[in-house]
């Protein structure tokens, strides 16, 4: 809210007609803030995110191996190498969600928030000046590629989401391994929360451009309730990943950093690598809080105990069977 | 009290891995096998050991405990199912605190992979794709009562022992109609057949 009030020079630049948007985006710093501390106060979310950051901030880590967390930032959140690794059509399905959604939050939320400002370059000119907290970034002319392109930015993203959630809608139908166990709730409402929120505001472009403006309060009051609903449902859903996926980042540089100087544990019985070991020191220590009473088993690797499990069942249930 | 739900019976399995390769065709999960074969007393003895997930239930499976990301969940019917694609980060702890050693991580796809009982076939009333393939009966998929009735005589046994700790799980294990309590978890180390592990 503070953001809202400074960056509009005391809501100078601030539209009330963008209010609900406004306390939407309230809502929701409150609502991920409220998810993600009770997230992270469980055992094992709560070890990773100290590690992680301790990994991150730890200067040793940032001399020995600066570009490490920018290129897993950018590798793994970014472009989301894992996801191909997936399938193909599902990165990139997911990338054009991603691109898209990221497009139009940052058009959206600092124009909500008062801080972009547009306004006319001079009286008679079709030229515009585009503000940034009240002072003036660059001007440009309506009529070209970046005057288009700043008013249908959000056009734009509205695209790329519709060809991203309709594929993801339609695996949805199709692939066995997405249909198993699907939950509505859970697993078709973003999709239409999505679809809904760029069809509604593609139709308001359309209703401008060919209907002069014929159903358009309609289509916006529907396309702000979809946008409000979207963002409130946010920390609860499946959204939530969008949050919880950085805390990735933070373990792999926790495990990558172990590996670089070697730390990695053999498992007790084969030899065989099992993790690193303050990877495995970690889970422990989880196990331990949870009173699993089991850790010392994280030191075996699984075929080992699968293999003792066979031998134990040989040896005491039933003997034999040579 | 069991449902319909899978058993094993180490004493039948003859280790020849058709539970591993119907699991790979699976639509739901195609190209790798979620359950395993081992031989504990290889080179001396035929004895293998099929293991799927357990579906442990006490009161909640350690791997869904110790998920730092909140993606393994547990349906209503007890099922464990596999990480949610959209949370699971690929960290491990769920392949390091599994007793039974079932779960994996492929490191590429930062995605745990494990077995959840065949969810689309069990929850349409089919049977999971191992049992109806073993060929001796070492994976059978159905009630206690259709299993006595066909095997009269034998124990079964949801209750395994890891040191200490007693884990009960969703999916049983056959046993000799002799053997009373939990079945060792084989941790601490034992002997198998009179050799050291
Ligand atoms: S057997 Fe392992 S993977 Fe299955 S529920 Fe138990 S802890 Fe989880
Ligand atoms: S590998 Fe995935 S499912 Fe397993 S503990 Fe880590 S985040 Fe959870």
């Amino acid at each position: 809210m503070l953001a809202i009030v400074l960056g509009s020079r005391g809501l100078r630049d601030f539209d009330s007609a963008l209010v609900p948007y406004a306390a939407a985006t309230v809502l929701l710093a409150f609502g991920v803030t409220y998810r993600y501390t009770s997230w992270v106060s469980g055992p094992a979310a709560r070890r990773l995110f100290v590690q992680g950051w301790r990994t991150a901030l730890s200067r040793t880590n940032l001399r020995a191996a600066p570009t490490a967390l920018p290129r897993l930032a950018l590798t793994y959140l970014g472009f989301q190498k894992f996801l191909g690794a997936r399938s193909h059509a599902r990165w990139i399905a997911h990338q054009l969600v991603f691109w898209g959604c990221l497009l139009a939050v940052l058009i959206t939320f600092p124009l909500t928030w008062g801080w972009f400002t547009f306004t006319a370059a001079s009286p008679q000119g079709p030229g515009y000046q585009m503000r940034l907290w009240g002072y003036r970034l660059f001007s440009f002319r309506q009529d070209s590629l970046l005057g288009w392109s700043m008013f249908h930015g959000l056009d734009l993203a509205a695209v790329l989401v519709i060809g991203g959630v309709g594929y993801f809608l339609w695996l949805r139908t199709r692939d066995r391994r997405a249909v198993t166990g699907q939950r509505f709730g859970y697993d078709f409402v973003p999709l239409i929360a999505l679809l809904t929120v760029s069809v509604t505001g593609l139709l308001l472009t359309f209703s401008e451009l060919a209907l002069h403006g014929g159903g358009y309060e309609f289509l916006a009051i529907l396309h702000m309730v979809s946008v409000v609903l979207t963002l409130i449902y946010l920390p609860f859903g499946k959204f939530f990943h969008i949050v919880q996926r950085p805390a990735a980042v933070g373990m792999q540089l926790f495990k990558d950093t172990a590996r670089r100087k070697g730390e990695a544990l053999a498992c007790r019985r084969c030899g065989e690598p099992v993790d690193t070991a303050p990877a495995v020191a970690n889970l422990r220590e989880t196990m331990r809080e949870l009173e699993l009473g089991w850790d010392h088993g994280a030191e075996y690797c699984p075929r080992c105990r699968r293999v003792l499990r066979g031998g134990a069942y040989l040896d005491q249930v039933k003997r034999g069977f040579r | 009290m069991l449902g319909r739900t899978l058993f094993i019976d180490p004493g039948r399995c003859i280790g020849c891995q058709a539970c591993v390769s119907a699991c790979r065709e699976c639509d739901s999960h195609r190209g790798t096998s979620m359950i395993h074969v081992d031989y504990p007393d290889a080179g001396h003895s035929t004895a293998a050991l099929p293991t799927v997930c357990m579906h442990c239930e006490d009161p909640v499976a350690p791997c869904a405990e110790v998920c730092p990301a909140e993606a393994i969940l547990v349906t209503a019917d007890g099922v464990v199912q596999t990480a949610d694609p959209t949370r699971c980060i690929g960290c491990g702890n769920c392949v390091g605190a599994c007793p039974f050693g079932v779960p994996q991580v492929d490191p590429a796809q930062k995605l745990q992979l494990k077995c959840n009982l065949c969810y689309d076939r069990t929850s349409a009333g089919l049977a999971p794709m191992c049992a109806t393939v073993c060929p001796s009966g070492a994976l059978f998929y159905g009630t206690l009562e259709q299993l006595t009735t066909e095997r009269p005589g034998v124990s079964v046994v949801t209750e395994f022992a890891f040191g200490e700790v007693v884990v009960s799980t969703g999916v049983a294990m056959v046993a000799p109609a002799s053997h009373r309590g939990p079945v060792p978890g084989g941790l601490p180390l034992v002997e198998v057949n009179g050799r050291p592990a």
